[in-house]
């Protein structure tokens, strides 16, 4: 197992996979995460009736399997003629999908405000923007952020689908290498340990905020 | 804008032979969803028993289950398995894989809940007779299931969406792989994807629904 | 009856009046100096990676060449098989190069050349299984790349036989790997590939046993069902690649052996 052919070359084109795996995360989740705290505010705003469209929208991101929403996703673009890369059609598709995700964290953070710290803010004066701005959303953010890094790592493994497109991330160019070098149990090997040396510390990190976090 | 014509009759003629795939899925769901709960449980007193090894064990699981993609899980249950010789056909592959995932989660769940559950109860058990075993299966137990009850609905619809990954290894039976396999004939991409989202959107609605009733039933003292 | 004859001829006549002079895809593809192949490069020796990851093979050399002769460069887009048509119709590429089989049902959604290349189909087994022929794979577990040709076929032969198993894989590699793994008992690919695989030596214990019983798998380029400009084109270009060739060249460069016939007897085309 240890005679490889694998090059440093090789390794290279891995780490590409990876920084494509990275960005593509990046992306989504920061675009995703804009949209849900948009639709988060506005969900509890104009309360569970008025929201109900956003609602089963944003379900539909939920129960549908990703793979599935990417090529029906990429079969849409394709039939209005966007012409949009696979890179930008992943991140459309994963921003929403994490958007759909966010929403529900950012609705639990905000529900999460006793009413009546919000009415003694607002009775002492503050405007509503005010009273989002610094009694909700400190607070709301402490309880959402472990939600939120759980909700990124998964963002991060479930891009592994994105490679249906033909983008080429981490487990892709895994694959490639496996077709060259025929060494499947080495090369995927490497690739786990690749993602799991990325998604652990930030796992361990959500894992002690929330402990930290939970005693006050 | 559109120059493409949607082929909704053809596509909607395979309808059955999807809701044959539909089937496959939920089984394979269910499936996972039972072997992952006995796994987790397993795990989770491996975690409790305070035996260096076993706990090793428990908690390597668990990281590595929530630490790489669901899809990598599966493709080295077949491809990975398979250079030791191990051959499982597409079928069991993705049902280890799933089935490893959700043991994963799980056993995390169940951590969580168990924090909720005073350590005095176990005490209070033990002082009255009962074994370590006894006091975890009558009082710890049940009140473990019911706190971990709603984050196992989520994965039990997690492990529907998972079973779409079976395509990777050459499942062709499940509700993604016929869906593939009619694509790949055809070209015919968003027709048929759209009606496997529908079906898809349908299954986990039912779970879910289903889950909340037994839920009311079962915890209802 | 009347009315609504009447109402198309005044809707067709409306968008003729309406809709100005369009440049076609062949003119799009000229000035913009690019022309953007849609090649899988899983698929030896017809596309595949050299040891820097570059994408090499026939397809690949098919594309330059088909460049070369418009007159403008040539970029290869990656596309995994079960990309090649959404690729094509967002327009993201222009050509599909991808040893793609000319099946009806296809030709109902993206416009077909005439035929580039024919396949072969051959069987490769796991020396393990005892497969000697086609007939022996009866009751064995097979696979094939989902959706070709060659899958179709022999799925429905593992229907007829009524006993096996039938395994899709969703890249070529897949399944080769899975055959040298022995999770797979044998294969039916194009002979091309088999052989390429086979020689490479990369997978040990496989080799080809024999012919598959299958019609001769016709591939061809594809692009936009509407665009007849330059689908002609195409038509006109395989037709010199044989005439000058450089089909014979390209097909002894990757392949070796006797060259296929594109042409089919007693019909025309």
């Amino acid at each position: 197992m240890f005679d490889t052919a694998l090059t440093l070359a090789d390794l290279g084109f891995l780490a590409k996979g990876a920084a494509m795996t990275l960005a593509v995360t990046a992306v989504s989740v920061l675009a995703g995460t804009v949209l849900g705290v948009l639709f988060g505010v506005i969900r509890n705003q104009v309360g569970p009736y008025w929201s109900m469209p956003l609602t089963f929208l944003l379900d539909i991101f939920r129960s549908v399997p990703l793979l599935i929403q990417l090529v029906l996703g990429n079969a849409m673009q394709s039939i209005m003629k966007l012409g949009w890369a696979p890179f930008t059609t992943s991140c459309v598709v994963l921003s929403l999908y994490t958007a759909a995700y966010c929403t529900e964290i950012v609705r639990g953070g905000i529900s999460s405000v006793p009413a009546t710290t919000r009415r003694a803010a607002r009775s002492l004066g503050m405007t509503w923007w005010q009273d989002m701005r610094y009694i909700v959303a400190p607070l709301a953010t402490r309880v959402s952020l472990p939600a939120w890094i759980g909700l990124t790592l998964g963002v991060m493994k479930d891009s592994a689908l994105v490679l249906w497109l033909g983008l080429i991330e981490l487990l892709r160019a895994s694959q490639i290498l496996v077709t060259r070098l025929q060494e499947p149990l080495f090369i995927l090997l490497i690739c786990g340990a690749i993602y799991f040396i990325i998604s652990f510390p930030i796992a361990r990190l959500g894992g002690y905020l929330e402990r930290r976090w939970s005693n006050d | 804008m559109f120059s493409y014509t949607f082929h909704w009759n053809q596509a909607l003629k395979a309808l059955p032979q999807m809701l044959d795939g539909a089937l496959v899925t939920l089984q394979i769901a269910l499936l996972s969803m039972a072997i992952g709960l006995a796994v987790a449980l397993a795990l989770t007193l491996f975690r409790l028993s305070g035996n260096r090894i076993l706990g090793g064990f428990a908690t390597a699981w668990v990281e590595i289950a929530r630490n790489t993609p669901a899809l990598f899980q599966i493709y080295m249950a077949h491809f990975g398995l398979g250079s030791f010789g191990i051959h499982l056909s597409p079928y069991a592959a993705l049902l280890v894989g799933i089935a490893f995932n959700n043991a994963g989660y799980l056993a995390e769940n169940f951590r969580g809940a168990l924090k909720a559950i005073p350590e005095t109860q176990t005490r209070a058990g033990r002082s009255l007779g009962m074994t370590s075993l006894q006091a975890f299966r009558y009082i710890v137990m049940p009140q473990m299931l019911r706190v971990a009850f709603l984050p196992a609905t989520n994965q039990m619809v997690w492990a529907i969406l998972m079973t779409s990954l079976g395509v990777t290894v050459g499942m062709n039976t499940d509700l993604a792989g016929i869906t593939q396999e009619l694509n790949a004939r055809s070209f015919r991409t968003f027709e048929f994807f759209a009606i496997a989202a529908v079906i898809y959107y349908l299954i986990a609605k039912a779970v879910t629904l289903a889950a909340r009733l037994a839920a009311a039933r079962m915890f209802r003292y | 009856m009347k009315k609504t004859s009447v109402l198309a001829f005044g809707l067709v006549a409306a968008t003729a009046l309406t809709s100005p002079a369009k440049a076609d895809k062949l003119d799009d593809i000229i000035s913009s100096g690019t022309l953007r192949c849609a090649v899988v490069l899983d698929f030896p020796p017809m596309g595949a990676r050299d040891e820097n990851n570059n994408p090499i093979g026939f397809d690949v050399d098919y594309c330059n060449d088909l460049a070369k002769a418009l007159g403008v460069t040539a970029e290869i887009v990656e596309t995994p098989f079960p990309e090649r048509i959404p690729a094509l119709m967002s327009g993201r590429v222009d050509v599909g190069v991808a040893s793609t089989s000319d099946t009806l049902e296809r030709a109902k959604t993206v416009g077909m050349s005439i035929p580039y290349f024919a396949f072969e189909m051959a069987v490769t087994a796991n020396d393990k299984s005892g497969i000697k022929s086609f007939e022996d794979m009866k009751g064995k577990t097979v696979g094939a790349t989902a959706g070709t040709f060659e899958a179709i076929a022999l799925e429905n032969s593992v229907k007829e036989w009524g006993t096996g198993e039938f395994r899709p894989y969703q890249t070529q590699a897949d399944v080769f790997l899975a055959l040298s793994q022995g999770q797979i008992d044998a294969t039916v690919s194009t002979s091309t590939v088999a052989q390429s695989n086979v020689k490479s030596g990369k997978f040990a214990g496989i080799s080809v046993v024999g012919k598959a019983p299958y019609d001769i798998d016709y591939v061809a380029l594809f692009t936009n069902r509407e665009e007849y400009g330059l689908i002609n084109y195409l038509n006109l270009f395989v037709n010199q690649q044989v005439r000058t060739g450089r089909y014979k060249e390209l097909y002894e460069k990757w392949v070796g052996g006797d060259v296929p016939d594109l042409s089919v007897g007693g019909v025309y085309r």
